[in-house]
């Protein structure tokens, strides 16, 4: 049967036409169908989605596509990748044509992406942790603490609710200030930072923690240390502690819209 | 957004999301209760009695949590609405991005041309 799709994975910088193994989805040859400085990674497919109803079998697929990402951009230097199960109707030629009808568009993400990686950076804190050392550095706070001793019982829970609100208050302030500090020195020491505002689920190891902050940031090879650096002085606070994650491709820097 | 609802036990469920609203409101009542107390405006016996209920009030929602074991799915509950709350605050503050990203099931209030 001619196989009249292809499956892509990327768009890489380069002038050869190789082949890269069998390391597809399902032992796909992988090649480079390339037009002037550009080239497409793909492999020869039925022009129909990768559909399955096994877990398991979506997730290798998934692990397969992105083996196929990192491997061209070993080869490649940084790619624009394309998310899972992009496939086009139509042949090499085809495929050309799309590169020559966008070829300033991609041309100059690529050139924008160049030498840079994707990283994801996530801090938690420690709820009760950051909450007692509000509680030390705050003396009306603690005043009001010690405050209960022989009170009657209503007053005694009224004062300890309070304590409850002005902690509770206090803390959101301070995450608030934590988290406008943290993003400007992310933006500082990256190329460019995109904050996850919706991202609330947080990883088994930090199950105890809250999410404070989470960051997806486009980053030169270059400033990498000093990003880990500067994370790890956060990650060395009490209460805080960063998950820093990548390289990647620009997934999230990078939108390849096909026609 | 799902809100996470102990859906094995509708009954469960339901119980959790109304003690959660109740908590919701009791700590209005308790803000409401520490503000009047700081104006100085309450006689310390009305002070005694606002704290002695609110404690009641408190009491009464933890045996009920205990007793029908839906501590937890009330914690769940009242981090899926604080969610909620933040998406709606966020959607005056930039509506440009919900329009982007439009009719993925998140909650709306503007459906707009929907």
């Amino acid at each position: 049967m001619e196989e009249t799709g292809r499956y892509l994975y990327s768009v890489a910088r380069t002038r050869d036409e190789v082949r890269l193994g069998v390391i597809g989805i399902e032992e796909s040859p992988v090649y480079t169908v390339p037009f002037q400085d550009i080239a497409a990674v793909v492999h020869s497919c039925q022009p129909v989605p990768y559909g399955t109803k096994d877990q398991k079998l979506a997730e290798d697929w998934i692990l397969e596509h992105n083996y196929v990402i990192d491997h061209a951009t070993k080869r490649f230097g940084t790619v624009l990748p394309f998310s899972f199960d992009a496939i086009v109707r139509g042949d090499d030629e085809v495929i050309k044509g799309w590169l020559a009808e966008n070829y300033e568009m991609l041309s100059t993400e690529l050139h924008r992406v160049k030498d840079k990686d994707e990283y994801s950076v996530q801090i938690f804190y420690d709820d009760q942790k950051l909450k007692s050392r509000l509680l030390e550095s705050d003396p009306g706070l603690k005043a009001l603490k010690e405050k209960t001793e022989g009170m009657s019982p209503g007053k005694a829970y009224l004062l300890s609710r309070n304590l409850d609100i002005k902690l509770k208050d206090g803390l959101a302030l301070e995450l608030a200030r934590l988290g406008v500090q943290f993003g400007k020195m992310v933006k500082e020491l990256s190329d460019e930072v995109k904050a996850d505002e919706r991202k609330t689920w947080v990883p088994d190891k930090y199950k105890d923690k809250k999410m404070l902050a989470s960051f997806s940031c486009l980053v030169h090879h270059d400033k990498v240390e000093s990003l880990g650096l500067a994370l790890d002085e956060i990650n060395n606070m009490d209460g805080l502690a960063v998950r820093f994650t990548g390289p990647w491709a620009p997934f999230s820097f990078t939108e390849i819209g096909r026609s | 957004m799902a809100i996470k609802i102990d859906e094995d036990n509708l009954k469960e469920g339901l119980l959790g999301l109304v003690v959660a609203l109740v908590e919701i409101v009791e700590e209005v009542l308790e803000r409401q209760a520490v503000r009047r107390m700081e104006s100085g405006r309450l006689s310390d016996e009305e002070i005694e009695r606002l704290g002695s209920a609110l404690s009641d009030l408190n009491e009464a929602l933890e045996k009920i949590k205990q007793d029908n074991n839906i501590t937890d799915s009330v914690r769940t509950v009242k981090e899926g609405l604080d969610q909620i709350a933040d998406d709606v605050v966020d959607q005056f503050l930039n509506p440009e991005r919900w329009a982007q990203d439009g009719g993925d099931g998140k909650v709306s209030l503007f459906r707009g041309k929907d």
